[in-house]
C-alpha cells in the first residue's frame, strides 16, 4: 500500500505543485521567525561579547527596581570610581577601568553631511592604546589623543569615506568640533550600523561627566583578568577572580563582582527581549500561509480522491481494506509535507539571507549567523507535515469509505446545513461587538462604567484583544452561512452586465459554502490586519495634522534626527539669537522620575510657560496652565491624573536619585496634545535632575509680528547648520514628516499584505480547479449547448472575483471596525481624529477584483483543455 | 455504395414532402424557403481512427451519409461500432481522420473553436444520455439558457408551446434535483428545440429511462419533427426508441450497414436478431434491404 501510495504521489506531482508551495510558504514564515530571531539574538550576543568584554564587573550589590518596565535587566545602585585603583592592585587582575563612552555624537562625513545611521547610535568610546578595548584591533595610524583627534571603526570609516589625517567635524554634546582622524580600528563583529568612535579615553571621560549627575559614580567598574596573559578568562577563572575581588571590597563599598558571562548574558536577555515583538507578528502570517496551505491540501486530495475513485474502488474489491486505501492517500500526504517542508526551510533560510543582504545595504550590517538549527528543521518538518496530514485525512476518510459503486458518481453529496456554525459564529460575533462596546465604553467613562473598580481600572487592550479576536474567528466560523446571500448581493453587479455568466457564477459559489468561505477567509485575516492599522495609522496623520492646523501656534519646530535625537543647549542658543524670533520653547524630557514613590507611565517634561501661550494652547483646561508653571506647580494630562487620581490641589512628592519634592498639582488638560505628560517648572526641574541631563527633544519656535518667515526659516537653518542632525520644518513640512514616518511603518505592512494577498491567490486557484474539476461535465454541456471559451473563463472570473471580494469585504468592515474602536480608546492619548482612509480601502476592493481575475486564469485554462466530447461523453 | 442507394429513396421522400416547410409553428410558416427533404447534414468519406501505429483503432471506416430536414433519423448499432463516433464528429464534438462533415452548407470538420461555438449556437442542439442540465438552474433557465448564451432574444410564444407539448408547466421553477428522471431529458428535450437548430444530435436519449419515461420523450421528440419539421439524428441501441424514427441507419465497425426508410420495431428486432448472429455478413443483408 506504501509502494502503491508512493507512486501515485509520483504520479500526482504535478498536482501537487500548489500545495507544495503553500506549505513551503507558511513553513518559510515559520522558519524564517525563527532564523530571523536567532540572527538577532546571535547578533546581540556577539556585540555584547566585544563590547562588553572584561573578565569580571564590579557593580551595585542592590538591585534597583527599574521603572516597572517589562525588561528581565535591572539596574544597581552606582558605585564609587575610586573603587577602580584598590581592584587593580589586586592580584590577577591586569587592569581595572571605567569604560566611558559618549551617545549623542554627530559624525560628519567627507561629503560634509552627517554620517546617516538606521536607528543606530553613533558612540564614542574612551580607548587607548594604554587602555585597550580587548575585542579592537588598530589597523591603521594610532589612537586618538586630545579632543582634537578621533579613530574610527572601520565600519565608521567606510561610511563617512575618511581616512588617517582627514580633517572632519564631529559634533560633541558641548558643540561642533574639528577633529583629525588619527586612526581606524577594526571590531570583531558587525555592529548593527553603529558608528564607534575611539575617543581619548580623558575626553571620553569629560564629555560623559558633563552629562552625569555624579561625576565620581559609575554603573560598572571593567575588570580585565591577567591569568591567560591578557586574553578572556573562562568560566570559571572568571568567578575564581570576581570571588577574590569580592573579598576585598568592603561592605561599605556597597559593590559586588560578578562574571563577565553573568552581565553579558543579562545585557543581551534584555536586549533580545525587547526584540521578542518581531517573531509573533511574523508567525501571524505564518498561521495564515499554513491555514490556507493545509487548506489547499484538502482541496488538492480531493481532487486527487475523486479521480481516482475507481483505482481505490479496485483496490477495495480486490480485498483492500479501508485502512490500507487510507494508507495510500496518507503516503501522499507525507511526501507532500516533507517535500513542502524542506522547500519552507530554504525558503525561511532565503528569506532571512535576503533580509541581512538588505539590511546591510540600508546600514545595518549583521554578522549574526542566520542559519537554522537542528530543532527549527525538526519543528519545520513537524509543522509541514501536520498540516497536510490534517489537509488529507477528510479526502483520505472519504477514499476509503465510500462504497465502490459511488466511484462513478458525478454528482457532489449536498452540504451539511451551515444552521450550527451560523448560530456559533453568530454569538461568537455578537460577543466580539459586545467587548469592543465595552472597550469604547471604558475608553469614554473612565470611572462608575460598573459598580467594579478592577473592571472599571482594566486595561482597555484587554477587551478590544479578546472582542478582535472573538470577531475575526466568528466571522470564520460564520462566513460559510454567510455565503448564499454575499453571493446574492455581489453577483447582483456581475449579472447587469453578464446575464448568464453572472447567474451561473453565483449560483456555484453556493454550491460548497465551506469552501468558498475557507478560501475567502485567508484574505479575510489579511486584509483585517491591514485595514486596521491602515485606519489607525491615517488617524494618526489626521490626528497630528489636526493638532498643527488648528492649535499649534509657533511657526517652526526643530528636532534631531527626525525626532530621537537630543538638541545641544548650544543649537537651542542659536536658535534664540534669530533676528525675528520672538521666543523658543524647548521641552526637555527628565527621566527616572518618581512621584509618590511610584514611576509613572507618563513623560515627564520640563519647558518655558511660553509653550501655553506661543506654541500651544490648551482648550480644555482646568486651572491655568500658564499660571501653574509661573507658581511652580505641575500641569498635568488628564489621562495621567486620571490614572493616579490626582486632582488640582493635590501635593504630589516627586523625587529622582537627586532630590525629592513636592509639587501641587496646578492645572489639569485633557487637551491630547499633551496627553501622557506631567509638566513641570524649570526651577524644580533642576532640583530633581542636573540640566545637563534633560535632554531637549524638541523646540517650537514662535516668530515676531510681521517676521519674513522665508527669511527667518532660511537663517534658522544657518544657525544650527553647525549641528548638522537638526532640522527645522515649518508647519507643513512638520506634517508632512510626521505622516512620512508613519508611511514607512505602513510600507513594511504593505509587504506583509502582499504575501498573504499571494497566499489567497494560491487558495483561489485551487478552490476554483477542484470547482472545475468536479463540474467537468457541467463546463462540457455548457459548450456543447454553445458557451464560449471566454465566457466560461468571464463566469470563472466572476466566481473567483466574488470570492476575493467576500474574504476582502469581511476584512475592511472588520478592520477598520478594529481601527475606529482602537482611536476611540486612544482618543485622549493622541489618536483625537478619526480618519478612515476611503481611498485605499476602494483601492483593495479593486485589487480583490483584480486578484479574482488573475486567480481565475490557470482553473479557466484547465477547463477549457478539456475536450467537450471527453467531458460529456456518457462513457 | 450506401450512399447511392440512399439518395434515390431520399428523392421520393424529398417530392412527398415538398409542400411542408420548417417552421417554428404551423400557421405562420417561416419564409426561409428552406425545402424539407433537403440535406441538412451530411457525412463524406468520414474516416476516424483512435489510436497510433501499433494499435490502430478504426471507429468509422470512410463513411458517407445525408440526413435530411425534417426527418428523425436513427443510428443504430452494437457497441464499437461507431455509431457514437459518427454522431460526435457530425456534431463537431470530434475531428475526424480524414473526410468532411457539412452541415447546413458549413463544414464542420475544419472549423475553428470559435466557429463550432458558433454553430453550436445556431444550428446545433444536444440531448445526452444523462447530465444534460445545469444543477444550479431551475427548468426554465435550463431551457432559456443556450438562447442567452448566444444573447438571443427570446420568443415567448415558442417558450409556451415548447413547455406545453413537453408538459413541464408546473415544473419551471423547479431545479433538476427536484425532477424526475424523464421529467429532465423533457427539459432537455425542450432547452434542444428552443432554438430552433438546424439538427438536434439525441446521444442515448432514453438510454436511463424507464419505458413510459421513454415514451413520453420519444413521442415528444417525434411531434417535434412532425409538426414543427424539426430535424433529429439520434444514437440508441434500443430498438423500441428506433421505431419511432422515419429512418433507421445500423452502423457494425464503422460502416453503414443497413439504411432503413420507416421500420417497424419487428424489422429492427429482426435485423438486430440476424446481426447477433452473424455480424460478419452485415454488408451483405444491408445490400440486400436496399436494394
Amino acid at each position: 500500500m506504501i509502494k502503491i501510495g508512493l507512486r501515485e504521489a509520483r504520479s500526482h506531482f504535478s498536482r501537487f505543485v500548489m500545495s507544495i508551495i503553500a506549505i513551503a510558504l507558511g513553513v518559510g514564515f515559520v522558519v524564517g521567525s525563527f532564523c530571523f530571531r536567532e540572527m538577532l539574538n546571535n547578533q546581540v550576543d556577539q556585540m555584547m561579547a566585544s563590547n562588553m568584554d572584561a573578565d569580571v564587573y564590579v557593580r551595585g550589590d542592590k538591585a534597583v527596581s527599574d521603572d516597572g518596565s517589562s525588561s528581565s535587566q535591572n539596574t544597581y545602585n552606582d558605585i564609587s570610581i575610586s573603587l577602580t585603583d584598590d581592584v587593580s592592585s589586586l592580584s590577577g587582575v591586569k587592569s581595572a577601568k571605567v569604560t566611558y563612552s559618549v551617545s549623542g555624537l554627530v559624525l560628519v562625513g567627507k561629503d560634509g553631511n552627517a554620517v546617516a545611521t538606521v536607528g543606530a547610535p553613533t558612540l564614542g568610546i574612551g580607548i587607548s592604546s594604554a587602555e585597550p578595548w580587548r575585542s579592537a584591533s588598530l589597523t591603521q595610524g594610532s589612537y586618538a589623543s586630545g579632543k582634537d583627534e578621533i579613530a574610527l571603526d572601520s565600519y565608521a570609516a567606510q561610511k563617512a569615506d575618511l581616512k588617517v589625517g582627514d580633517q572632519t567635524t564631529l559634533v560633541y554634546p558641548d558643540g561642533p568640533r574639528t577633529v583629525k582622524v588619527s586612526g581606524i580600528f577594526h571590531t570583531s563583529n558587525s555592529q548593527a550600523g553603529a558608528l564607534i568612535i575611539g575617543l581619548d579615553p580623558t575626553v571620553a571621560k569629560a564629555s560623559s561627566d558633563a552629562l552625569a549627575e555624579d561625576p565620581n559614580v559609575t554603573q560598572y567598574i571593567a575588570v580585565y583578568g591577567s591569568a591567560n596573559g591578557g586574553t578572556a578568562l573562562d568560566a570559571a577563572q572568571q568567578s575564581a577572580l570576581a570571588d577574590t575581588i569580592n573579598n576585598s571590597l568592603p561592605a561599605s563599598s556597597k559593590a559586588r563582582a560578578v562574571t563577565g558571562d553573568t552581565i553579558r548574558d543579562e545585557q543581551s536577555q534584555s536586549v533580545k527581549d525587547s526584540l521578542g515583538f518581531i517573531q509573533p507578528l511574523i508567525l501571524i502570517f505564518a498561521i495564515i500561509a499554513l491555514f490556507v496551505g493545509s487548506f489547499i491540501i484538502a482541496n488538492t486530495f480531493s481532487m486527487i480522491v475523486r479521480e481516482s475513485m475507481r483505482g481505490y474502488a479496485l483496490l477495495r474489491s480486490v480485498g483492500a481494506s479501508p485502512g490500507q486505501v487510507f494508507a495510500t492517500v496518507i503516503v501522499q500526504a507525507i511526501v507532500l509535507g516533507i517535500v513542502g517542508s524542506l522547500a519552507g526551510i530554504g525558503l525561511g533560510w532565503g528569506m532571512v539571507k535576503l533580509i541581512a543582504e538588505g539590511m546591510s545595504q540600508i546600514g545595518s550590517p549583521l554578522t549574526g549567523s542566520s542559519n537554522p538549527t537542528w530543532r527549527d528543521v525538526i519543528i519545520a518538518l513537524l509543522v509541514g507535515v501536520c498540516v497536510s496530514l490534517f489537509g488529507a485525512a477528510l479526502p483520505a476518510k472519504h477514499a476509503s469509505l465510500a462504497p465502490p459503486l459511488q466511484a462513478m458518481n458525478e454528482t457532489v453529496n449536498p452540504e451539511k446545513p451551515t444552521r450550527l456554525r451560523a448560530m456559533l459564529g453568530g454569538i461568537m460575533c455578537i460577543l466580539g461587538i459586545g467587548c469592543w462596546v465595552f472597550t469604547v465604553m471604558l475608553a469614554d467613562n473612565k470611572d462608575g462604567l460598573t459598580p467594579w473598580k478592577t473592571v472599571n481600572d482594566m486595561n482597555s487592550g484587554w477587551p478590544l484583544g479578546v472582542g478582535a479576536a472573538l470577531l475575526v474567528i466568528g466571522f470564520i466560523v460564520l462566513s460559510p452561512a454567510l455565503v448564499t446571500g454575499v453571493s446574492r448581493v455581489l453577483g447582483s453587479l456581475p449579472s447587469v452586465f453578464f446575464p448568464v455568466t453572472g447567474k451561473l457564477a453565483t449560483r456555484n459559489l453556493a454550491r460548497s459554502k465551506r469552501r468558498t468561505a475557507n478560501t475567502a477567509a485567508a484574505l479575510f485575516v489579511g486584509i483585517a490586519i491591514v485595514s486596521c492599522l491602515g485606519v489607525v495609522a491615517s488617524s494618526a496623520k489626521a490626528s497630528v495634522a489636526g493638532i498643527v492646523d488648528n492649535g499649534l501656534k509657533s511657526e517652526f519646530v526643530a528636532m534631531a534626527s527626525g525626532g530621537m535625537g537630543v538638541i545641544p543647549d548650544a543649537a537651542v542658543d542659536a536658535v534664540k539669537g534669530v533676528d525675528g524670533v520672538k521666543s523658543v520653547t524647548a521641552n526637555k524630557l527628565l527621566q527616572h522620575v518618581e512621584y509618590d514613590g511610584k514611576s509613572s507611565t507618563a513623560s515627564t517634561v520640563t519647558t518655558d510657560s511660553s509653550l501655553f501661550t506661543d506654541v500651544f494652547t490648551p482648550a480644555n483646561t482646568e486651572g491655568d496652565p500658564t499660571k501653574a508653571l509661573k507658581n511652580n506647580e505641575m500641569v498635568v494630562a488628564k489621562n495621567t491624573a486620571d490614572d493616579h487620581g490626582w486632582a488640582i490641589g493635590d501635593r504630589i512628592e516627586v523625587s529622582t536619585d537627586l532630590a525629592t519634592v513636592k509639587l501641587t498639582v496646578g492645572a489639569i488638560t485633557s487637551d491630547a496634545t499633551f496627553s501622557s505628560s506631567i509638566i513641570i517648572g524649570h526651577t524644580e526641574a533642576d532640583k530633581l535632575v542636573v540640566p545637563q541631563m534633560q535632554r531637549t527633544t524638541a523646540m517650537y519656535i514662535s516668530t515676531t509680528k510681521g517676521a519674513d518667515l522665508a527669511k527667518v526659516k532660511k537663517d534658522l537653518i544657518a544657525a544650527v547648520k553647525p549641528y548638522y542632525v537638526i532640522s527645522v520644518m515649518d508647519r507643513d513640512e512638520f506634517k508632512s514628516t510626521i505622516s512620512s514616518m508613519v508611511d514607512q511603518i505602513m510600507l513594511i505592512l504593505y509587504a506583509l499584505l502582499a504575501l498573504s494577498i499571494v497566499i489567497a491567490i494560491f487558495g483561489i486557484v485551487n478552490t476554483l480547479a477542484l470547482s472545475v474539476s468536479e463540474r467537468t461535465r457541467e463546463i462540457g454541456l455548457l459548450r456543447a449547448i454553445g458557451t464560449g471559451k471566454g465566457q466560461v473563463r468571464g463566469m470563472l472570473a466572476i466566481e473567483a472575483s466574488m470570492i476575493s471580494v467576500f474574504g476582502t469585504l469581511i476584512g475592511l468592515l472588520v478592520g477598520s471596525a478594529a481601527g475606529v474602536v482602537i482611536q476611540k480608546v486612544y482618543a485622549s492619548q493622541g489618536l483625537e481624529t478619526l480618519s478612515v482612509p476611503w481611498g485605499q480601502l476602494i483601492v483593495f476592493l479593486f485589487m480583490a477584483i483584480l486578484v479574482g481575475v488573475l486567480a481565475s486564469l490557470p482553473p479557466a485554462r484547465r477547463a477549457l483543455k478539456v475536450p467537450v466530447l471527453d467531458a460529456v461523453a456518457s462513457e | 455504395m450506401a450512399l447511392h442507394s440512399s439518395r434515390e429513396t431520399e428523392q421520393r421522400r424529398q417530392l412527398e414532402a415538398r409542400s411542408r416547410r420548417r417552421g417554428g409553428s404551423p400557421d405562420t410558416a417561416e419564409a426561409d424557403g428552406t425545402a424539407l427533404g433537403a440535406t441538412v447534414a451530411q457525412a463524406i468519406d468520414l474516416t476516424k481512427t483512435y489510436g497510433d501505429k501499433d494499435a490502430v483503432v478504426t471507429a468509422l471506416d470512410h463513411v458517407n451519409v445525408e440526413f435530411k430536414r425534417g426527418q428523425m433519423t436513427a443510428i443504430m448499432g452494437p457497441s464499437g461500432s461507431g455509431k457514437s463516433t459518427l454522431m460526435h464528429c457530425m456534431a463537431g464534438l470530434d475531428t475526424p481522420t480524414s473526410g468532411k462533415v457539412i452541415v447546413e452548407s458549413l463544414e464542420v470538420s475544419s472549423m475553428s473553436q470559435k466557429e463550432l461555438t458558433k454553430l453550436r449556437r445556431e444550428q446545433i442542439g444536444f440531448i445526452f444520455q444523462s447530465f444534460n442540465l445545469v444543477p444550479t438552474l431551475t427548468a426554465e433557465e435550463n431551457i432559456l439558457l443556450p438562447l442567452q448564451i448566444a444573447k438571443k432574444s427570446i420568443d415567448r410564444a415558442w417558450f409556451d408551446r415548447v413547455v406545453d407539448v413537453v408538459g413541464l408547466r408546473s415544473r419551471l421553477t423547479h431545479r433538476p434535483s427536484q425532477l424526475s428522471g424523464g421529467q429532465q431529458q423533457r427539459v432537455a428535450c425542450a432547452r434542444a428545440l428552443m432554438a430552433r437548430p438546424s439538427v438536434v444530435f439525441a446521444d442515448e436519449p432514453t438510454g436511463n429511462l424507464d419505458s413510459k419515461s421513454s415514451s413520453e420523450v420519444l413521442g415528444f421528440l417525434k411531434s417535434s419533427v412532425s409538426q414543427y419539421g424539426q430535424t433529429i439524428v439520434m444514437v440508441t441501441h434500443d430498438p423500441r426508441a428506433a421505431s419511432y424514427a422515419d429512418r433507421v441507419l445500423v452502423l457494425a465497425d464503422g460502416n453503414v450497414t443497413r439504411d432503413m426508410q420507416h421500420p417497424s420495431y419487428d424489422e429492427i428486432l429482426a435485423v438486430f436478431s440476424d446481426d447477433d448472429s452473424a455480424p460478419d455478413d452485415g454488408n451483405a443483408s444491408g445490400d440486400e434491404v436496399l436494394s
